[in-house]
């Protein structure tokens, strides 16, 4: 295990620099598929992804082969005050779209839907005492879940920030 | 009120909804206004989530009109514990219900109406079903001082409140409910919202409190019929469609495929107690053991419904440390209700040796617990 962790960090430490070439170091992770045959898919977008968005207003961005998920600016303006956040427990397994937990805002539930499919490995635990943390800083402090990437291929289907600023310009208009 | 016979009233609307589960763009019912012959509160929390999750809203509206027997209806993230008194409502046999949407806790009886307003997503708009419901009102009875807050209350004589909101966000889909106070029993209303339960320390989300009246008080001519058919009006003219409530039977499996699995669901203990946030009892209470008064400690953690820590602090040698020990360790992991733990108190009771003394002090223990439940 430990083996395997020091591999990851070489991985993430080299991901940057060579694109596609250091896929073999991180091959042995089970459940990965093997991403340095796939071009169009880089290893490096596996460990590390810039944030990118679904048209439901989740983000997500991954690291480590980790996706950090969080609601977008638009989402939270839009949901004004949080008052509680919903989140599901630590290994719980998710599919792209299902509902993963809710956030309550002004006598408002508003569902959330996992970006990606994968299992839960941590959740934001001082959202329970500040789920005003959401509105405060939603792409940092207010993330909600972090979660495993099984099928990086999917992170294709997501919008990257431009596409998004486009999306909500088409909804808002 | 044009009310069709039953039985049209569901063919048509197993028409309607085919189509729409179909994915028809059906423009000859861009609206449909639907009303509950059921007064079970689970039967139509179920009709709301059917259409949440079955009907295709893109372009089309609903307004779904009822009322329930008396009920207590929690919000999605709320503690039953923290916002009623469920001692109360198990003696008068009040049910009560966790609703999908978010918001505070409400009573209903036959005395309120509720109205839901489904939309797509993209149409949400409670402010707007809101000012609907007050020109449905002024229609009816131009004197009438109700307005809408910023809260999405509405109040009447700027001070009392006579409707709440909640609405839940879905994929597309998103529904909006208002109740409306017309005659409900205000003395059951307010014995029933008051939490007996000391010492609870959650994150759910809590209620507030509002001073309350019945727009019946105000006007002792209405009646709950002429409210709701000016609501359907007033809402068949915002969106031009026919104003014609159809009538419907929530436990239709025809109309409504799989509508019985969803109310079940909606009365399950998992889904009414279990969704509780994880909140914390941290009490004591006052125990009289002939003519002696003795002071217990209690914290109780409670998780899913479920005991998750508990720490009973009696004075010492007042019960064999085993026998208490022996209690906290059955409650750990049971469900945190009054019957599953008279049935385990029994159960230990059982396996004690046949002692007078003891078996009266373990049951008078078991039942001070129980009244934090």
């Amino acid at each position: 295990m430990a083996a395997l962790r020091a591999l990851r960090r070489l991985g993430a430490s080299l991901a940057p620099r060579c694109p596609g070439r250091c896929g073999p170091l991180i091959s042995p992770r089970a459940g990965w598929p093997q991403a340095a045959s796939t071009r169009s898919l880089g290893t490096s977008a596996l460990l590390f992804s810039a944030r990118k968005f679904t048209d439901k207003h989740e983000w997500i961005s991954v690291e480590n082969g980790i996706g950090t998920v969080g609601i977008s600016n638009f989402a939270q303006e839009a949901l004004g005050d949080i008052v509680y956040c919903s989140l599901p427990e630590i290994g719980t397994k998710l599919n792209k779209q299902d509902e993963f937990g809710a956030l309550e805002s002004v006598k408002a539930a508003s569902e959330l839907y996992s970006p990606l499919t994968g299992e839960v490995t941590e959740i934001n635990a001082t959202l329970a005492d500040n789920p005003g943390l959401v509105n405060k800083s939603c792409y940092e402090d207010g993330w909600l879940i972090k979660m495993t990437v099984d099928n990086p291929s999917e992170l294709n289907e997501l919008m990257n920030e431009d596409a998004y600023e486009k999306f909500i310009k088409s909804i808002e208009d | 009120m044009v009310i069709p016979s039953s039985l049209k009233n569901c063919f048509q609307l197993f028409y309607v909804l085919k189509i729409s589960a179909a994915g028809f763009k059906y423009t000859a019912n861009r609206g449909l206004i639907l009303q509950s012959v059921s007064s079970d509160v689970y039967q139509n929390l179920a009709v709301e989530d059917w259409i949440h999750d079955n009907m295709n809203l893109e372009n089309r509206q609903v307004l779904f009109l009822w009322r329930n027997s008396p009920t207590v209806v929690i919000g999605r993230h709320q503690n039953p514990w923290q916002e009623c008194n469920l001692k109360i409502m198990r003696k008068k046999n009040i049910k009560l219900a966790r609703r999908r949407s978010g918001g505070g806790t409400v009573y209903h009886d036959l005395g309120n109406i509720n109205f839901t307003f489904f939309t797509s997503k993209k149409k949400y708009e409670r402010m707007e079903n809101l000012k609907l419901v007050v020109r449905a009102l002024k229609g009816l009875r131009p004197q009438l001082d109700v307005r809408a807050t910023d809260r999405y209350d509405l109040l009447l004589d700027g001070n009392f409140k006579i409707s709440g909101t909640a609405a839940k966000l879905g994929r597309t889909v998103a529904y909006h409910h208002c109740t409306l106070l017309c005659s409900a029993d205000r003395f059951i209303l307010s014995s029933v919202l008051k939490s007996p339960y000391k010492g609870i320390k959650s994150n759910a989300t809590p209620s507030m409190p509002a001073l309350v009246k019945n727009l019946f008080e105000e006007d002792p001519t209405l009646t709950c019929e002429m409210v709701m058919d000016a609501v359907a009006a007033e809402y068949a003219r915002c969106h031009q469609i026919d104003h014609r409530i159809t009538l419907i039977n929530p436990a239709d499996e025809i109309v409504f495929p799989g509508i019985n699995n969803k109310t079940k669901e909606l009365q399950t203990w998992e889904w009414i107690y279990g969704k509780t946030p994880k909140f914390s009892i941290s009490t004591c209470f006052n125990m009289v053991y002939e003519q002696s008064l003795l002071e217990v400690k209690v914290d109780i953690h409670v998780k899913h419904g479920r005991i998750e820590v508990c720490n009973i602090d009696l004075p010492e040698q007042w019960l064999p440390p085993a026998m208490c020990n022996e209690l906290e360790k059955n409650l750990i992991g049971s469900k945190f209700c009054p019957s599953e733990t008279t049935a385990l108190a029994s159960a230990l009771l059982r396996i004690c040796p046949q002692n007078y003394e003891l078996h009266s002090k373990w049951s008078l223990l078991c039942e001070n617990v129980m009244t934090l439940m």
